[in-house]
């Protein structure tokens, strides 16, 4: 499981910005988030937790916002921040699972002006 | 003849509600228990979560905190919530951190979002999970230890978590 890369995307709001702007960083990844509580509906059996615990933001390796979340946040999980562009510079979002999964996805800050 | 039988159906449906009477209680134990496995390992209800968060502070209804949420979500699974809270957002003064928690779900706690001045502005969104109809409930930790807190109640008519 660990070793399958997960589907993100982060995207940057509005597409053009400058410095000093602050700019919506949306962070969106595929991921089943399951509860622990539904059932298989091919095998009847319960389908154990599996759900994203850790999700940290940084700009050029300084985390910006770190999150806590459980199961309660919906499958295929969304999630919004503001970030003041101070420069050029590169968007990390790391995340783990409660099963030890870890990925991380980046993205480029280029401000215009 | 005829009475005869009514009167045995009479004595018949006595002895059934009777008998109904001594299985309800152990069978409304076990739906207790069944409601217990069905909140899950993280369970956490709201007053222990606020606990949790707030420690002894209460936290006061401010209206810096803007809290949007749909007042009918026709699916509990997909529940979008937004906060805006107002703040200059600089190091001295600006929002520690931002709790989505709702009131009746199994596990209370959503997501605990730290920001930092970084941000530039007292922003989070998300879409959640709702089991039911109930309230969505936005705790905001200020930099000077203060709480804030917003809540609105959703009507959820098909719930997410189950």
């Amino acid at each position: 499981m660990a070793a399958e890369a997960r589907k993100s995307m982060i995207k940057i709001k509005p597409k053009k910005f400058k410095v000093g702007d602050t700019v919506k960083v949306d962070f969106i990844v595929i991921h089943p988030m399951d509860t622990g509580l539904k059932k298989d509906k091919k095998t009847g059996e319960v389908k154990p937790e599996h759900y994203i615990d850790n999700i940290t933001f940084s700009l050029d390796g300084k985390p910006f916002t770190t999150m806590k979340v459980w199961e309660t946040v919906s499958t295929n999980p969304y999630f919004s921040v503001n970030l003041k562009v101070p420069g050029k510079g590169k968007i990390t979002v790391d995340y783990t699972d409660n099963t030890g999964e870890k990925n991380s996805k980046s993205k480029k800050l280029k401000p215009k002006g | 003849m005829e009475r005869m039988e009514r009167r045995k159906f009479i004595q018949g449906f006595f002895a059934a509600s009777a008998v109904a009477a001594i299985m309800t209680p152990s069978a409304l134990l076990a739906k207790e228990e069944a409601k217990k496995v069905l909140r899950g390992k993280n369970a956490l209800t709201y007053d222990e979560a606020v606990k949790a968060i707030t420690g002894d502070k209460a936290p006061t209804d401010s209206d810096k905190v803007s809290l949007t949420v749909p007042e009918i979500a026709e699916n509990g699974a997909v529940v979008p919530v937004k906060i805006k809270v107002e703040s200059a957002m600089t190091e001295a003064e600006h929002v520690k951190a931002i709790h989505v928690l709702s009131t009746k779900n199994g596990n209370a706690r959503c997501a605990d979002v730290m920001l930092t001045p970084m941000n530039g502005k007292g922003y989070f969104a998300t879409r959640i999970k709702l089991g039911g109809t109930q309230d969505v409930v936005a705790l905001v930790e200020m930099s000077d230890g203060s709480f804030l807190r917003a809540a609105k109640p959703v009507k959820v008519t098909i719930g997410g978590c189950g």
